[in-house]
């Protein structure tokens, strides 16, 4: 797998006229290189993060870091080095010599994040966003990522069962971020990829947080608040394993005995409707714009997602990357956006009456050569089968 | 209202008290806020677009969704001097301080360019002459001078550093919280450390314990490891799934994070039976180069004083940091790994200090404690019993 999206990088390094790609963002990182490092929060992150230097033509990427326990066993000992502390002007003239050993003054380099000292010393070399070198390797996966993703998706969902059997009156937020997170570790998930979310759906627009666009607040940050009998709650969580994300979406009842009632079986019933009009026809060639029209319309003409997001994300190294379908890029981007094999979609509707909340939940699949493979599981508890 | 508490303890609690006893974060904003609008007037700087997680907590105080690792640059914060007020990105006002009104934020937008047009909007940026950033990348530095503002993009650092430097009384109490949630992890940890238990499980009793206290976000998930008695001992990041055995070393290393504001620290355990007398030797090293390394926490001192300090006890130079800031997140000064020699020491300054100790055939043995300058020496704000 590191094998197949190192070569990835190279063809893309040469398809974008670069000498070489200098990446400094955690999940660029660990696509270039297989580098595990603990999950950080923000400033400790950048402080203590290690750096990935792709050169062209070169056999492995380098790797500059101070966790030597994450560096992968096949990355040879003259590729990996010391930590470079970009952050820092003191040290700075590492990078700089480092930066030297496999570049020369004036190379075209790719990069994804600069810090001040990097601006200051490292001024030989002409420097090009990488974001569309690294998202056109990116956007498709190998069967071993796909593989990936689903592990993550599958030890997220076996945390998440047992969160939902604490779920009561009387619980708080971050009582479920706590069985949530001893349960996805121990597991086997690799790390912990954003706070948990369990945010609880006012029935109303109005009685729901103020937003810009008069569309729905999500997802707001979760506190101690206590979740009380009748709270519709939607679920967000994601882990790593071997460096990719999963993406859980669900939508729970706060209940001594959750149980919804018609309205809301309806609306997870509208969006399944919807989800499926997208996967009817979901295949490669088919257009993002495509699978937005198909969902618009098995939602009697209302777009079913809310104004800040999107019908769809793509998920890998990052947990919300390209493909992403129906988002303020526009129609046209959408149009030109194509399905392929290989892409994993995250469809992530939102059915919404006021009045009564709605439902929100998220479906995974991976493309396929002719159709699409699901790689998150299919229980919507408390949702579903009635009894 | 009374003056404050004679019995400081009070303080140190998450749950908010009838008489407001506890930590005043308006006051805590608007101190926060003087300093930085003070900083860019002494740097000439009359706008801040910042990026940085603790950087744009400092500025806007505002609770937004925890993420783990680096993320490239984007503007999550604005703050114009001209008109003292700080802009943020944020679609809702959940979680936003009322100090930040609605038309101060601006909305989240997948098109970048969309993005860089809701920042031409906010008054006075356009017209900066020197805008001070907190990292770039070609995109936005591109986006930025074609679409928001003609002004200089310079560091941020000057302003931003001597704002968030020394410490208020307040951000002092936020650490001291977050210092008594470590110890708590930690206390969890210990009481979990049998022989049979693997790594992992320990970091899931860590994340288990942080969030049940309200604070589901790790400042990193490097919190324990076992160290070998026999063969080499090396400082390791990442939880492994083996089993630790009776007899081995563990290093316990919890932080937590309260509104922000992060703390740790770090003791080394036996599983299972007492502690050998070669162990209690190297915990004796190991205290004594803490002590050491603490004594040299003064208002006046350099990152040399503390490397000295450290050379003094006879130890080798050391694998991990000697020292580093503490606040929102880790900050500057990095003191250690051949950094940080001239980075100068202030009285309110905190930092987290760390020895590590090893010895072929015994194992090894961490320390870390979160400290803060005082006007008569070292304050520790963490307190755990050694063994």
């Amino acid at each position: 797998m590191r094998r197949e999206r190192f070569a990835k990088l190279q063809h893309q390094i040469d398809a974008h006229g670069i000498d070489g790609l200098v990446l400094m963002a955690s999940s660029s990182v660990a696509y270039a290189t297989g580098a595990a490092m603990p999950a950080q929060d923000g400033d400790q992150a950048a402080l203590f993060r290690p750096v990935a230097v792709v050169a062209e033509g070169d056999s492995a990427p380098h790797l500059y870091t101070l966790h030597a326990g994450g560096v992968p066993a096949e990355l040879p000992a003259d590729h990996v080095h010391e930590p470079l502390f970009p952050d820092l002007d003191d040290g700075i003239d590492q990078f700089a010599a480092a930066l030297a050993d496999h570049f020369s003054s004036g190379a075209r380099l790719g990069v994804d994040d600069q810090t001040h000292a990097m601006l200051r010393r490292l001024t030989d070399f002409e420097w090009i966003d990488a974001g569309a070198v690294m998202g056109a390797a990116k956007i498709v996966k190998t069967p071993d990522e796909v593989a990936c993703i689903r592990n993550a998706q599958w030890l997220n969902e076996l945390a998440m069962a047992d969160t939902l059997a604490t779920l009561r009156p009387g619980v708080r937020q971050t009582d479920l971020s706590a069985v949530f997170l001893r349960r996805a570790i121990e597991l086997g998930a690799y790390a912990n990829g954003i706070d948990p979310i369990w945010q609880v759906m006012a029935p109303t627009r109005d009685a729901n947080p103020w937003t810009l666009h008069g569309d729905l607040a999500y997802p707001t940050v979760t506190t101690d608040r206590f979740l009380r009998e009748g709270d519709v709650i939607w679920v967000d969580a994601g882990i790593t394993w071997e460096g990719y994300a999963s993406d859980y979406g669900r939508t729970w009842i706060t209940s001594t005995d959750p149980e919804p009632d018609p309205k809301q079986q309806e609306h997870f019933r509208r969006w399944r409707t919807v989800v499926d009009a997208a996967l009817e026809i979901l295949k490669p060639g088919v257009t993002a714009l495509q699978l937005g029209r198909a969902a618009i319309g098995a939602n009697d003409g209302v777009r079913p997602w809310i104004e800040h997001f999107y019908l769809a994300h793509g998920v890998g190294t990052d947990s919300a990357e390209m493909p992403l379908i129906g988002t303020d890029l526009g129609e046209q981007f959408d149009e030109r956006m194509i399905m392929q094999p290989g892409m994993v979609v995250v469809f992530e509707p939102v059915i919404w009456e006021d009045g009564a909340a709605g439902y929100r939940s998220e479906d995974i699949v991976a493309v396929t050569d002719t159709g699409w493979v699901k790689l998150s599981g299919s229980t919507y508890q408390p949702y579903g089968l009635s009894r | 209202m009374s003056p404050a508490p004679r019995d400081h303890g009070v303080l140190i609690g998450t749950m908010g008290l009838e008489d407001d006893a506890r930590v005043d974060f308006t006051r805590l904003r608007a101190e926060r806020r003087a300093k930085v609008l003070a900083g860019m007037q002494t740097h000439g700087i009359d706008a801040l677009m910042l990026g940085g997680v603790g950087n744009a907590r400092y500025v806007s105080g505002a609770r937004q969704l925890g993420r783990a690792g680096v993320l490239p640059f984007a503007p999550v914060a604005v703050v114009v001097g001209k008109t003292g007020r700080t802009h943020l990105l944020s679609t809702w006002d959940e979680g936003v301080p009322p100090e930040i009104g609605r038309d101060d934020l601006y909305a989240l937008k997948w098109n970048p360019a969309n993005l860089a047009d809701e920042l031409a909007e906010i008054p006075g940026l356009r017209e900066a002459q020197r805008v001070g950033t907190d990292g770039l990348n070609p995109m936005f530095a591109e986006l930025i001078s074609q679409r928001v503002t003609r002004a200089e993009l310079t560091d941020a650092a000057p302003a931003m550093e001597a704002a968030r430097r020394t410490k208020t009384a307040d951000e002092i109490t936020c650490l001291e919280v977050a210092s008594a949630m470590a110890e708590a992890a930690l206390a969890a940890m210990e009481d979990a450390l049998t022989p049979g238990i693997t790594e992992r499980e320990l970091l899931g009793v860590y994340y288990e314990a942080v969030a049940s206290l309200g604070a589901p976000i790790a400042p990193s998930e490097s919190v324990c490891f076992a160290v070998p008695s026999d063969g080499p001992v090396r400082f390791r990041h990442l939880a492994s799934e083996r089993a630790i055995r009776d007899g081995e070393l563990v290093v316990l290393a919890p932080g937590a994070l309260y509104a922000g504001y992060q703390a740790g620290l770090a003791r080394t355990r036996v599983a299972g039976r007492v502690m050998s007398s070669a162990a209690m030797d190297l915990a004796s090293r190991c205290a004594r180069g803490m002590d050491a390394l603490v004594a040299a926490c003064r208002a006046g001192s350099t990152g040399a004083d503390l490397y000295r300090a450290w050379e003094n006890t006879g130890e080798q130079a050391s694998v991990v940091p000697l020292a580093h800031g503490l606040g929102l997140g880790a900050e500057p000064p990095l003191i250690g790994l051949g950094r940080g020699r001239t980075a100068r020491l202030d009285e309110g300054m905190v930092l987290c200090v760390q020895s590590w100790v090893t010895q072929d055939g015994v194992g090894a043995c961490l320390e870390r404690a979160t400290l803060r300058i005082g006007g008569a020496g070292p304050e520790v704000l963490t307190r755990y019993r050694r063994p």
